[in-house]
């Protein structure tokens, strides 16, 4: 059974929709994000689910019992709905010690005072804050402190975990760290988290599924890769990394046993097979994404794949950026980003192939 | 897009699913949204029996021609017999003196300030709270220490003056238009104080020293950008002053009234109890017109300020610029002890003195006896005094900030409908007098249904010690407030926490500094209230200031030197646990 379900979910503030018809099922056990730009309504949605916004349209479920309900102006306040949250601020309780804000929610349920010893343990085990217990909770560092919030929402084992762009205030190095640290204990105790995060790389580790959001709509949900790979729109393509578009006409199209569609296209400089979400009518005008990573240049013509596609062109820009080198490169099919290894350094003027993986070329509706 | 397993929903929600009927739906519905309902309206309520009420039954009392909860006729004759002659030269005595004592007192404040903010004076963190200290002191003490200290005949000041010249003429008389103005100053002097100082403190030093840096001079530099960047709050502060000098009670009755120096809120207080028969419809009319006066001294004071903003002024904590003041530094030190000896030593010191001698004014050995504490001891009636005034004060400091803090809470930190009319209603006392308010309340008790009775209960000063204290209250709890982040407080709902276990648990706890602050004030505030106790105690029901005021009309100067030195104690203990424990805490946090 789902855990979260979000059926027509809207939220209007006066004439603006912060979030709009936005339809999500979290199964249990799984950790969803929500990803988009900044003002997409990420947190409006984690807010609402929460309960600390109500919805203006549509229904919210949590553990397939009804939470929200505009139609029939049903609303279950926050406290009744058994979740655990994690701020972006963490709101870690500078009056109680890390004992105490770990204990609060058992202690709001009138819990035992030595089964709330055992789990407010047990919790600060898990994110191995044990030996911080008697702190006063602001003599924490922000790491220390996000660890707080974590068992905190963990402790009274929550239906559901909320977590809003909880490593936005780590430095980078932590970030990883603690994302993957957060990622496997989630696994481990199998706890379903829906999380918030405007920062893909992070969306991408983390998620068992992504939805990218943009201005208050879902566009596109899936796992991290088919998202990355297969984006169904030039948006959710454009929102990761700043992929190459080479404008195309259609001429063939197949449905494939997966569900996707192969198409056939003519671009500029071009012609071939290219795969799509989405069927499209032969004649009309696509994208074809295709990621700066997955193309290279060779100075001397030789050794591609016969079926590779490939421009000539000249090198306009190098930038040297320590793990790699970008290179822009004026070609037939316009100027073309493309990643190569560091050690590859072609002058600036000079004329290169530019040899792009057909696999990893993806068509979208333009 | 849509989410390939969306409608999940709809069949759980359907009769035999385990989410239960509509009817389980409704009642939960019901009892959230009543809950929240019913708090504002709840709030609605106390705000406008506490505020509206009385300021209704003001109106419908000037209009009334008999004393409340007497048959009578509604006529104007209360507005047309406030239109006189002798009226007018009060109206110009209340200006007068008001704005007599804020012009001194601003000034004061602004050097004094200084002073402590800006230079390297000695010792300056305790002589802050020395200046301060007269601030807490209810008024009627002083009051009656300086009507000993400055009386033309048998004062001590003029003993002292005639003793060290041989001269036989009294320099002082407190009996004046300057006693009136004197009393008031040393009030207003540490009220501004406590404005301005922190003023100075938070200013950015870099907007002074760019000055410098352009050429100018330190002292140019002070008139030209840190009193002008000062200004709006100068502004602010002087109306604020000038209002309380309007509303001022014991000055003018204990140094006016002697020398036929009336003001509007004595002669509201003449009106009603030094006249043959209280004229109740005069006084009320006149309590109207004061209120109209106060409305456009409010109006004034949001057009001054309108547009004005006060972002030079940060709340950053910078380290201001401090003068090295040399040699002079012992003479601002001199300054400040010399404030401090004149507004807190002189007057302790009479009321030390007075309460050893059988007779104030003659003081020789054989004159010294212990004989007034033993009367106040075995004194009934002051007990009883001393007991109501605890009660009230204990129990209204704790109701008053009770509710300023659900009413700060409701008027700011929610979105919740009808929380602008709680803000404005919880403001509202803010321009009633408490003279004025007091008969309001007069009107207001007596117009409820014969089984409510308040009247001559001590219910009747617990309720206008709320009203008074309560824009206070909700002024420091939203500040309070201000500083905490919304998450604290959404997190702990998410984690289970309800609206009311969030309020104490969560933001009370946060905010107790800041609710004790103004528990104190609110203490403080009952404790020196006289106007609206007046008016409103009964036999039985009397408070301390009550208690003093009528000792003192029946001569006995001496006793009262005697309780007013306790309540001086009082305050000094009360100071003292505030900047000890409550001081530290907010400085941690
Ligand atoms: N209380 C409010 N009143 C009016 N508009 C609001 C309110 N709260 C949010 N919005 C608007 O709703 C939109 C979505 O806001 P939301 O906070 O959900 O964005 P977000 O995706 O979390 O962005 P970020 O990544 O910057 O946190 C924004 O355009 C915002 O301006
Ligand atoms: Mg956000």
């Amino acid at each position: 059974m789902a855990a979260i379900t979000l059926e027509n979910v809207s939220r209007h503030f006066g004439a603006v929709a912060a979030v709009d018809n936005v339809n999500l099922n979290v199964e249990a056990g799984e950790f969803v994000t929500l990803l988009g730009p900044s003002g997409c309504g990420k947190t409006t949605t984690l807010r609402m689910v929460a309960g600390l916004e109500q919805n203006t349209g549509g229904r919210i479920g949590i553990d397939g019992q009804i939470v929200s309900d505009a139609q029939a102006k049903f609303f279950m306040p926050p406290e009744r709905r058994m979740l655990g949250m994690v701020f972006q601020s963490y709101a870690i309780w500078p009056h109680m010690t890390v004992f105490d804000n770990v204990a609060y929610p058992l202690r709001i349920r009138r819990r035992p005072a030595n089964e709330i010893q055992d789990r407010v343990k047990g919790a600060l085990r898990l994110v191995e804050m044990e030996n911080y217990a008697d702190r006063p909770a602001p003599a924490l560092s922000g790491g220390q402190q996000q660890r707080v919030a974590i068992a905190r929402a963990l402790v009274f084992e929550p239906r559901v975990l909320l977590l809003d762009e909880p490593l936005s205030n780590l430095d980078a190095r932590l970030r990883t760290q603690t994302g993957d640290e957060f990622r496997s204990l989630q696994k481990r105790l199998g706890i379903t988290s829906l999380y918030v995060t405007h920062d893909q790389s992070e969306a991408m580790a983390l998620s068992d599924r992504v939805v990218v959001m943009h201005s208050g709509h879902i566009l596109q949900i899936g796992s991290p890769e088919d998202i990355y790979r297969h984006p169904t729109s030039r948006g959710v393509a454009a929102f990761f990394g700043s992929p190459n578009f080479l404008p195309s006409q259609v001429t063939h199209c197949t449905q494939q046993a997966n569900g996707s569609f192969m198409l056939t296209l003519d671009g500029p400089g071009w012609t071939g097979p290219c795969g799509c979400s989405s069927a499209q009518p032969l004649g009309a005008q696509v994208v074809v994404m295709i990621r700066s990573e997955n193309m290279g240049v060779s100075t001397n013509g030789t050794a591609t794949a016969a079926d590779a596609m490939t421009w000539n062109g000249q090198v306009v820009q190098s930038i040297f950026r320590g793990t790699h080198r970008s290179l822009i490169v004026e070609t037939p099919a316009g100027r073309l980003n493309i990643d190569v290894p560091a050690v590859t350094n072609p002058e600036n003027g000079s004329t290169v192939t530019v040899v792009a993986d057909r696999q990893a070329a993806w068509a979208t509706p333009a | 897009m849509t989410d390939d397993t969306a409608g999940a929903l709809r069949s759980s929600s359907t009769p035999t699913s385990k989410l239960g009927g509509v009817d389980n739906v409704g009642f939960r519905l019901a009892r959230y949204f009543t809950g929240r309902d019913a708090l504002v309206l709840a709030l609605i309520a106390i705000l406008g029996f506490l505020a509206v009420y009385p300021l209704t039954m003001l109106f419908y009392g000037s209009l009334h021609s008999t004393p409340p909860g007497m048959a009578g006729e509604f006529n104007l004759d209360g507005y047309r017999s406030i239109m006189t002659a002798s009226n007018v030269i009060v109206l110009l005595n209340t200006i007068g003196i008001s704005l007599g004592k804020t012009v001194p007192s601003l000034l004061m404040a602004v050097f004094l300030a200084w002073i402590i903010a800006r230079t390297d004076t000695p010792y300056r963190d305790k002589l802050e709270v020395l200046i301060t200290l007269p601030f807490f002191v209810p008024p009627i003490l002083t009051a009656m220490a300086w009507g000993m200290l400055g009386n033309p005949q048998v004062g001590l000041l003029n003993q002292v003056w005639k003793w060290a010249t041989g001269s036989t003429v009294s320099p002082i008389n407190v009996y004046s238009y300057g006693g009136v103005i004197w009393h008031q100053v040393q009030y207003s002097t540490p009220f501004l104080f406590l404005f301005i100082v922190d003023i100075f403190r938070a200013m950015d030093p870099a907007l002074e020293e760019s000055s410098r840096m352009c050429g100018a001079s330190r002292w140019r530099t002070f008139r030209n950008i840190t009193l002008m960047l000062m200004l709006p709050a100068l502004t602010n502060s002087f109306i604020l002053s000038f209002i309380r000098g309007i509303e001022n009670f014991e000055s003018p009755l204990f140094f006016g009234t002697p020398a036929k120096i009336t003001v509007i809120t004595t002669e509201i207080y003449n009106s009603i109890n030094h006249r043959a028969t209280p004229d109740y419809q005069y006084a009320t009319a006149l309590s109207f017109a004061i209120m109209a006066l106060m409305f456009l001294l409010v109006i004034w004071q949001w057009y001054v300020l309108r547009g004005r903003t006060f972002s030079t002024v940060t709340g950053k904590g910078y380290a201001p610029n401090v003068m090295k003041l040399g040699p002079w530094k012992w003479v601002t030190f001199g300054f400040c002890v010399l404030f401090f000896f004149i507004t807190v030593i002189l007057p302790i010191g009479q009321l030390a003195i007075g309460s050893f001698f059988k007779f104030f004014g003659f003081y020789s050995r054989d004159m010294f006896t212990f004989e007034h504490y033993t009367a106040v001891f075995s004194n009934s009636e002051i007990w009883r005094g001393f007991w109501n005034t605890m009660i009230l004060g204990l129990a209204g400091a704790t109701a008053t900030m009770f509710l300023g803090s659900i009413v700060a809470y409701v008027s700011i930190r929610t979105r919740w409908r009808g929380r602008r009319l709680i803000d404005a209603l919880a403001w509202l006392p803010w321009m009633m007098p408490g003279m004025v308010l007091g008969i309001g309340f007069l009107w207001a008790f007596a117009m409820l249904p014969g089984p409510i009775p308040i009247y001559g209960t001590i219910w009747a000063l617990m309720l206008a010690y709320m009203a008074l204290g309560t824009p206070v209250s909700v002024r420091v709890m939203s500040s309070a407030y201000a500083q905490l982040s919304y998450d604290l407080e959404e997190c702990s709902r998410v984690h289970g926490a309800t609206f009311f276990q969030t309020l104490w648990r969560i933001l009370i706890a946060l905010a107790w500094p800041s609710f004790a602050v103004g528990w104190v004030l609110a203490f403080f505030g009952i404790m020196r209230e006289l106007s609206a106790s007046i008016l409103l105690y009964s036999v039985g029901s009397e408070v301390l200031s009550v208690v003093l005021l009528r000792l003192w009309s029946n001569g006995q100067a001496e006793q009262v030197s005697v309780i007013g030195l306790f309540m001086m104690l009082l305050v000094i203990v009360f100071r003292w646990a505030q900047l000890r424990f409550i001081k530290s805490r907010i400085s941690t946090l």
